[in-house]
């Protein structure tokens, strides 16, 4: 078995569709600007119109155009607003791209063992203890799905994750995976267990507060790898760090995850600095994070881009968003 | 109780002595009474490992161990059926652990304090059997990706960790014993889940046949190399 896969070669049984990572890619980097990111997203149509055809996210796509991401990832969960599509698929579409993050935790962790043999012993140990959690972890977010009425594959899966966090060097490769992705899950946990609490969902409160706490214990894990494999090499500690605060821009989602006030993410500030991150880190990941484009801008570009897609298709508008 | 202690005499009572004194009339009243006694220890010394070969024992073991572990991380991005990924996600963890006692047993064993992970093939055909069974990659070799494990290389090693816990001196070496009981138990376990999982895999008279060439090829290659130990006969096997 070679070392080091392409995340091409994640494999999946036959319900599940690739997305391309592309998509993401461009939204990582969106302008603060409507009329750029209209006409970014008009670029991407074709594209995005491929990738949902046949699954769930076409009925999305149908509704509000090439923007769908944009009315239903972008937007913060809101136990009120359940007249829309948009709205109504939001904790569908959102459980099922953890379920896939998962999943690719679970490959990423397990490739660590693979790639890294001669990595140190309690490495690996760290690494096979968080093997069996993402494995948890992946048979929690499908039970999780089913409880919110979805099911595996009825969207497509973006293998964005495994591309962008599995670097070659292992002291990249945790401050992307265990830093990085795992300080995201953190922010993401946290404001699931907010929403179920509000929405009194007492089963999915108590299953995600358990999972918040294996992710803190990986994040810890990434703190002390980085530490120990950069120790006494500056440089491959500034690679880990600047390689750390590009996959926290990729994954900030052009500001949704960031501690902006518009923010349909939070940065879970408490339990990240229980997992190990320094004020100092976290006030760092608030500038990396918060600097796309803001919430008015994006719903502003998804509204045009909505009008112009049913222009085109003949479609009358929802009520409202 | 502590007062005759503290004032160092043998304490004499109405009902006899209580502590030995120097001369041999100044026995306690015990009748020679130890656990050993109840039940009986049938236990004998002397086993057929002395501490270096059990050494070398647990450093080829935990090789084995250690290899099984991380080819098994690295199948988990590359086996496409869900449940397979995520029951063997389990046995990467437990399997790790396995190498972990038996390397925390070796600074035990007179190995040097940085010998807790040192792991050591028996011999070169060892190694390259291991290398066959870490060799299939593509998602549709899942049937081969298990057989390698679940039912070649885990039921030799329960095997040959049985064989080790009924020859070596049952006392002297009885931690050792009851870290193989420990890793033999959870190596069951994860012997009958596999089985399971390529029971249901193999719903073909042809994907049976792949599993049974798989394991006929590699417990070949297994005998020729002697094994986990290197030592593996026929007749022992
Ligand atoms: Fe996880
Ligand atoms: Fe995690």
């Amino acid at each position: 078995m070679k070392r080091f896969i392409q995340h091409e070669e994640l494999a999946r049984d036959s319900r599940f569709i690739r997305q391309t990572n592309a998509v993401a890619t461009v939204l990582a980097s969106l302008p603060d600007d409507v009329d750029k990111v209209v006409a970014v997203f008009e670029q991407l149509d074709p594209m995005i119109a491929q990738s949902v055809i046949g699954t769930a996210a076409e009925a999305l796509y149908d509704e509000y155009g090439p923007a769908f991401g944009l009315i239903t990832l972008n937007e913060p969960l809101d136990p009120n607003q359940t007249e829309t599509l948009g709205a109504r698929m939001r904790l569908v579409l959102r459980m099922h791209g953890i379920f896939a993050g998962e999943l690719q935790a679970l490959e990423g962790a397990g490739r660590s063992l693979w790639d890294f043999p001669d990595a140190p012993w309690e490495f690996k140990m760290n690494m096979a203890r968080q093997c069996w959690d993402e494995a948890r972890h992946v048979q929690i977010f499908e039970k999780l799905l089913h409880h919110v009425g979805g099911e595996i594959g009825m969207f497509p899966e973006a293998t964005f994750l495994f591309e962008c966090a599995c670097a070659d060097d292992p002291a990249q490769r945790v401050a992307g995976v265990n830093r990085a992705l795992e300080g995201l899950a953190c922010d993401v946990f946290r404001d699931m267990i907010k929403f179920a609490t509000e929405t009194q969902d007492d089963l999915m409160r108590q299953s995600i507060d358990y999972v918040l706490a294996d992710e803190l214990t990986h994040v810890r894990f990434g703190s002390e790898w980085v530490k120990e494999f950069t120790k006494d090499d500056p440089e491959r500690f500034k690679a880990a760090r600047d390689f750390q605060r590009e996959v926290d821009k990729q994954f900030s989602f052009g500001g949704a995850r960031s501690a902006r006030e518009d923010a349909a993410i939070p940065i879970a500030w408490d339990d990240r600095l229980e997992a190990g991150f320094t004020e100092e880190e976290l006030n760092e990941l608030s500038e990396v994070s918060g600097g796309g484009p803001s919430r008015q801008t994006l719903r502003k570009a998804a509204e045009i881009l909505g009008e112009r897609h049913r222009a085109k298709t003949g479609r009358v508008a929802e009520v409202a968003q | 109780m502590s007062e005759g202690k503290s004032e160092g005499k043998s304490q004499v009572t109405a009902k006899g002595r209580m502590y030995p004194g120097m001369s041999q009339d100044e026995r306690t009243v015990f009748e020679p009474y130890s656990a050993f006694d109840i039940p009986a220890d049938l236990r004998t010394l002397h086993g057929r490992y002395d501490v270096v070969s059990t050494a070398l024992r647990v450093r080829n073991f935990r090789y084995a161990e250690e290899w099984m572990m991380m080819m098994m991380g690295g199948w988990l991005a590359t086996i496409p059926e869900l449940p397979a990924k995520t029951g063997l996600a389990k046995v990467v963890w437990e399997t790790a652990q396995a190498a972990d006692i038996l390397g925390k047993r070796l600074p035990e064993l007179r190995c040097g304090r940085k010998a807790a992970t040192a792991s050591e093939s028996a011999n070169k055909g060892f190694a390259d059997f291991i290398e066959a069974v870490s060799e299939p990659e593509s998602p549709d070799l899942t049937i081969e990706k298990l057989t390698g494990i679940f039912d070649v290389l885990k039921p030799h090693l329960i095997q040959v960790y049985e064989k080790t816990g009924r020859e070596t001196d049952q006392i002297c070496d009885a931690p050792t014993i009851e870290l193989l009981e420990d890793i033999v138990r959870k190596a069951r376990r994860h012997v009958s889940w596999g089985k399971e999982v390529l029971d249901r895999l193999c719903d073909t008279d042809a994907k049976r046949q792949r599993r049974q060439q798989r394991s006929s090829q590699l417990r070949a290659q297994l005998e020729v190399c002697g094994g986990v130990t290197g030592e593996l006969t026929t007749a022992s096997a």
